[in-house]
């Protein structure tokens, strides 16, 4: 094993010990509870929470590393980035569809997909130091989070439009902290931002599964 | 007239009814929720008119044509829920449409 291995393996081992750490130092003490039920009981609505909270995260790091890559100017790994991001987007709209069928499945798709277009847009602009192309990404992304908060409302009576719109919203702006760390090449506060925005999906995932629980008591009892 | 005679006046009556209401027929409808058209395909009688109706929280429209391909036949915006509009449909053919806003939802209406 060459240096250069050992050192991305050592590397990969703290990436994951840093995981660790941080979903046990993310959940709030007023959730702890909550937490300790999903972690620990098999029940249908405790592995819906943990999945669409493991999607959600899973759906902030790829971003983040495809943004990376693009400010970058690594081209390859943004493709891989960009792929495997475009993988977890079909896996949240199929999460989506296991609850609302397949019609809100492929409903959901493009309009998940749309935002993600959006933020490369912003992440153009940052690139290209085009204010206005980053003022229209950030309008853009500011009107999808109404869209967003319709569809979930639509979909599901106790998700408020309003509530899941400024949950999104501040997936945003927390998605924003990333790229705008990332580009201005400090990687200390580009990561921490990556946290942040990782562990604010938490905010998105739990009154989702919460909600769609309470909508579906039956589905998701036992 | 005879009671024979009443009850063939009311037969024929019933009759008259019957095909009116069966003519009439439930009127089709189209509802928009949770980002679809519901259902996304109509088919529909010459003359016919139908009814979109907004169940969702946000302005959607009903464009005829698609997004490359855009057709100057309709194009009704139903700013929130509940906001409905109604198109005629007078030639035989096929309509399709979508809405503006989010170009992905997709409808058509058969007319014949």
């Amino acid at each position: 094993m060459n240096t250069q291995i050992v050192v991305w393996v050592g590397a990969i081992s703290m990436l994951g010990l840093a995981g660790c750490t941080q979903s046990m130092a993310k959940a709030p003490a007023h959730d702890a509870m909550a937490s300790h039920a999903a972690m620990t009981s098999g029940t249908k609505a405790a592995e819906l929470r943990a999945g669409l909270n493991n999607l959600f995260s899973e759906h902030v790091y790829l971003a983040g590393a495809a943004t990376s890559a693009a400010l970058g100017g690594r081209e390859a790994e943004f493709k891989a980035a960009a792929g495997a991001l475009d993988a977890n987007s079909v896996a949240i709209s199929k999460a989506i569809g296991s609850v609302y069928g397949d019609g809100a499945e492929k409903a959901f798709l493009p309009l998940w997909r749309r935002h993600i277009g959006f933020v490369v847009d912003y992440t153009v602009g940052v690139a290209g130091n085009d204010k206005g192309k980053q003022d229209k990404a950030v309008n853009d992304l500011v009107s999808y989070t109404q869209d967003f908060g319709a569809f979930l409302a639509s979909a599901n009576p106790n998700l408020p439009k309003s509530v899941v719109a400024d949950l999104v919203k501040h997936h945003v702006v927390t998605l924003k902290d990333v790229i705008d760390a990332q580009a201005s090449k400090d990687p200390a506060r580009a990561y921490t931002a990556l946290r942040t925005a990782a562990g604010h999906m938490q905010m998105i995932a739990d009154p989702l599964a919460e909600a769609i629980v309470k909508q579906f008591p039956d589905k998701f009892a036992g | 007239m005879g009671a024979r005679g009443v009850i063939g006046a009311g037969s024929a009556l019933a009759v008259i009814v019957s095909a009116l209401a069966a003519s009439a027929g439930p009127r089709p409808a189209v509802e928009i929720q949770t980002f679809q058209f519901q259902p996304a395909a109509v088919e529909a009688a010459t003359g016919t008119a139908i009814t979109w109706t907004n169940r969702d929280e946000i302005e959607h429209t009903v464009t005829s044509g698609d997004p490359e391909h855009r057709s100057d036949r309709f194009d009704r915006r139903l700013a929130n829920r509940g906001a409905t509009t109604t198109v005629s449909f007078t030639e035989p053919g096929v309509y399709p449409y979508f809405c503006d806003r989010h170009p992905s939802m997709r409808g058509e209406i058969r007319v014949h």
